[in-house]
């Protein structure tokens, strides 16, 4: 099954022909996705700062990690709910665009670097038992690449709106 | 309605308009610190606001919470009327013809008088700043919908684009 064969399946479902034939209902979904992704994107830019160095520094990274979770997962769910919704009103026109897919590579690098600070750089940041105000260069550059990913992903999805 | 379409038609001759629409990948650039300051918006006030009705940040007393994050709100709406202006000046015959585009700044307007009234709050959250936190959620949603919107609705005689 190709990328052309999903398109082709996508884009006969009833939801497709639903967000196709109202004027009005993509409009919502793209507002729920703008809330959703500056919740998610907000969230995740203020923990990067605070393991960068530049913000909360008088917390404890992980206090701060455990505080944001759930509002990025929250706006996470909420922004692959309408992002995948939003594919179906025009799937070849998605599955073609180059930003849409310079976007889903992104999004999984965000998430494998994600699991590389879970499992490698914070177990190895509490091994070092340094203080927990400093960062190390691990953490540090968790920060910075989750920021720079992040700010592609969103890039690139406003770009999907000129290019699509 | 012609005062502001004169307006209008002044700004699209403006050489703002013409810096601004010159390169082409301009304006999407604008839009992306337009989203990256909402978010600094939406982040700011989720704390402020779940702080108060006890769902984040109930280590720290509530004082603490709004007048760190009433700073970023400040200085990110700041950053919004900026970028905001530049999207208008780029398209003058859009936003300012749209029914929708007024409701957000009147949103806007409420929203921070909420957010100041916030900063008068005491350590421990009241009613009235559940009550508060609520309308500011509202608020802040509704800011978001009419701004999406102004893509989607129709425009007063005299629009042009």
């Amino acid at each position: 099954m190709s990328l052309e064969d999903i398109a082709n399946s996508l884009a006969t479902t009833w939801l497709a022909e639903t967000l196709t034939d109202s004027t009005w209902l993509f409009g919502v979904v793209e507002a729920v996705h703008v809330m959703a992704l500056t919740l998610v994107f907000g969230s995740i830019a203020l923990v990067d700062l605070r393991l960068i160095g530049l913000a909360q520094r008088h917390r404890d990274a992980d206090t701060l990690v455990r505080q944001l979770l759930p509002l990025t997962w929250g706006g996470f769910a909420l922004a692959a709910i309408s992002g995948t919704t939003m594919i179906f009103a025009n799937p070849h026109g998605y599955f073609d665009n180059t930003f849409f897919r310079a976007k889903m590579v992104a999004l999984v690098l965000a998430g494998l670097n994600v699991l590389l600070f879970h499992y490698v750089v914070q177990p190895r940041a509490h091994a070092a038992d340094a203080p927990k105000s400093s960062n190390t260069l691990g953490q540090r550059l968790s920060g910075g690449i989750s920021l720079l990913l992040w700010l592609t992903i969103i890039t690139c999805g406003r770009w999907i709106g000129f290019t699509i | 309605m012609t005062t502001l379409h004169d307006f209008a038609v002044w700004l699209a001759h403006s050489p703002l308009n013409a810096a601004v629409t010159g390169p082409s990948w301009l304006v999407p650039e604008i839009q992306v610190v337009h989203i990256v300051a909402i978010a600094a918006v939406v982040i700011a006030s989720t704390l402020i606001n779940l702080r108060a009705l006890g769902l984040a940040e109930t280590d720290l007393p509530q004082q603490t919470v709004v007048r760190t994050w009433a700073r970023v709100i400040v200085i990110a709406v700041a950053v919004l009327a900026a970028t905001g202006i530049l999207l208008v000046v780029s398209e003058p015959g859009r936003a300012l013809f749209r029914t929708v585009f007024w409701v957000k700044l009147g949103l806007i307007a409420t929203a921070l008088a909420v957010t100041a009234a916030q900063g008068r709050t005491g350590p421990v959250p009241t009613a009235a700043s559940r009550a508060l936190a609520i309308a500011s959620l509202l608020l802040w949603v509704g800011v978001i919908f009419a701004g999406r919107w102004i893509a989607y609705a129709e425009g007063w005689p005299g629009a042009f684009s």
